[in-house]
């Protein structure tokens, strides 16, 4: 081993570090040299002096007082997490609801316009277009009728629409259908005749509503025709 | 025993990271001490060691999931940590080199004077040490730290490269650059005799 050698790995004999080959061959070129003899007793000498250093500051620890400000500290980034976290929860708490409410409120809206269509819809279908080769012919007739006599009877037996008095016939496109239940005795109101006897009966009636909201015309279903006039 | 104080780390910062105070207390007394004195033995000054050692868990406190421990043991995440705060602290002051030998409690920090010792003998110590302890100081950071380590610390080379995270070479030649400039620092080359074998096998 040269000096040069030595000197790269001959300080680590002391730290136990060193290769054992390297370790022998070291040890016969201090044997060997003076020089590097003298090195490693001088590295051997401060290597001391660095324990001792090391000794000094071997119980040196940070005061409480940093313990105290990091414990501080960690309660107050757990408490802000905490906040933050329950600012998050509730947010989307509250933004779920409010999307839950709309869409249940979506639900109920979309179900009561398409009811509102089927009402709407249903009678006009079933009995407005359907009847419609019947009811302007039945309808002209109960107007001529209706002209002639001075007292109206609804039908119950036909179950076509009885024109109310100075009513105009409906256009069939424009009329509605609408079932309603009544006492009999609010016929009285729409200008038709009602058998006193049974003028507090409920009966089922459909009116037919022109395009101006007023009935024009009135039907008893065959439902109510055993209760009679 | 590593292994389990490894598991015993990685399970108290789970802890600690899910808000437990106690398991973060305990986590900071495992460490808090060695950080410490890389610190302090680096810098020199025990107001810049408290301040690394504050920064140091802090990051632990704001970031528990930046430590991996795939890649290492946690002590060895702190002292890389604490190895970056300190080279940022000694490039904010590269000439702040304290020769601050007390600590908070008063206690300070030089050769205990022993029965056997005469005051000439106890001076001698005493000033050598501060010889010693200015050329650590003194010395460029990445050869003070492998010095640091390995012979203050008293390391071995594989745990001193895990803590700076670089290899076992580097250290090796680091620590041999160190000692060799803390031996020219100190002048304990002047009584060696001349290489008259340098070029002998």
């Amino acid at each position: 081993m040269t000096c040069e050698e030595f000197a790269t790995v001959g300080l680590d004999l002391a730290s136990g570090e060193a290769d054992s080959l390297l370790e022998k061959a070291a040890r016969e070129h201090l044997r060997e040299c003076p020089h590097c003899t003298a090195l490693h007793e001088n590295w051997l000498a401060l290597r001391e002096d660095l324990r001792a250093l090391g000794d000094e500051t071997a119980d040196a620890q940070a005061s409480p007082r940093a313990e105290m400000r990091l414990r501080q500290e960690f309660r107050t980034k757990n408490k802000t997490f905490k906040t933050q976290r329950a600012a998050f929860v509730l947010g989307w708490s509250v933004a779920a609801a409010a999307a839950f409410l709309f869409v249940v409120t979506w639900i109920s809206w979309h179900a009561h316009r398409t009811l509102d269509v089927a009402n709407t819809q249903n009678p006009v279908v079933r009995t407005g277009p359907a009847k419609e080769d019947s009811l302007p012919a039945k309808q002209s007739n109960a107007a001529v009728e209706s002209q002639s006599n001075e007292v109206l009877v609804a039908s119950n037996n036909s179950g076509d629409f009885t024109l109310l008095p100075d009513s105009m016939p409906p256009v069939p496109e424009d009329a509605t259908v609408v079932h309603v239940q009544m006492q009999r005795a609010a016929l009285q109101a729409l200008g038709l005749t009602v058998n006193e006897e049974h003028a507090g009966d409920w009966i089922q009636v459909d009116l037919l509503v022109g395009d101006d909201g007023l009935p024009q015309a009135v039907r008893l279903p065959q439902a109510n025709t055993s209760s009679g006039n | 025993m590593q292994i389990s104080s490894q598991e015993k780390d990685d399970a108290l910062l789970k802890r600690s990271a899910k808000g437990d105070e106690r398991a973060f207390t305990e986590l900071y007394r495992r460490h808090q001490a060695a950080v410490f004195r890389f610190a302090l033995r680096m810098t020199g000054s025990s107001w810049a060691a408290e301040e690394i050692v504050q920064d140091v868990f802090m990051m632990l406190v704001r970031e528990p999931k930046k430590y991996d421990p795939g890649r290492g043991s946690l002590g060895a995440f702190l002292y890389g940590v604490a190895r970056n705060r300190i080279m940022k602290h000694l490039e904010r002051t590269p000439r702040d080199v304290s020769l601050d030998t007390s600590t908070d409690a008063g206690r300070v920090l030089h050769p205990q004077l022993q029965d056997s010792m005469t005051p000439a003998r106890w001076t001698e110590l005493r000033e050598r040490r501060e010889h010693v302890r200015a050329a650590v100081l003194a010395l460029p950071a990445e050869f003070r730290e492998t010095v640091v380590l390995c012979e203050l610390e008293e390391m071995s080379y594989d745990q001193a490269a895990r803590a700076l995270d670089c290899p076992v070479g580097t250290i090796r030649s680091r620590l041999h650059r160190g000692r060799a400039l803390l031996l020219a620092k100190l002048e304990m080359l002047r009584d060696v005799p001349k290489r008259a074998n340098a070029t002998r096998g």
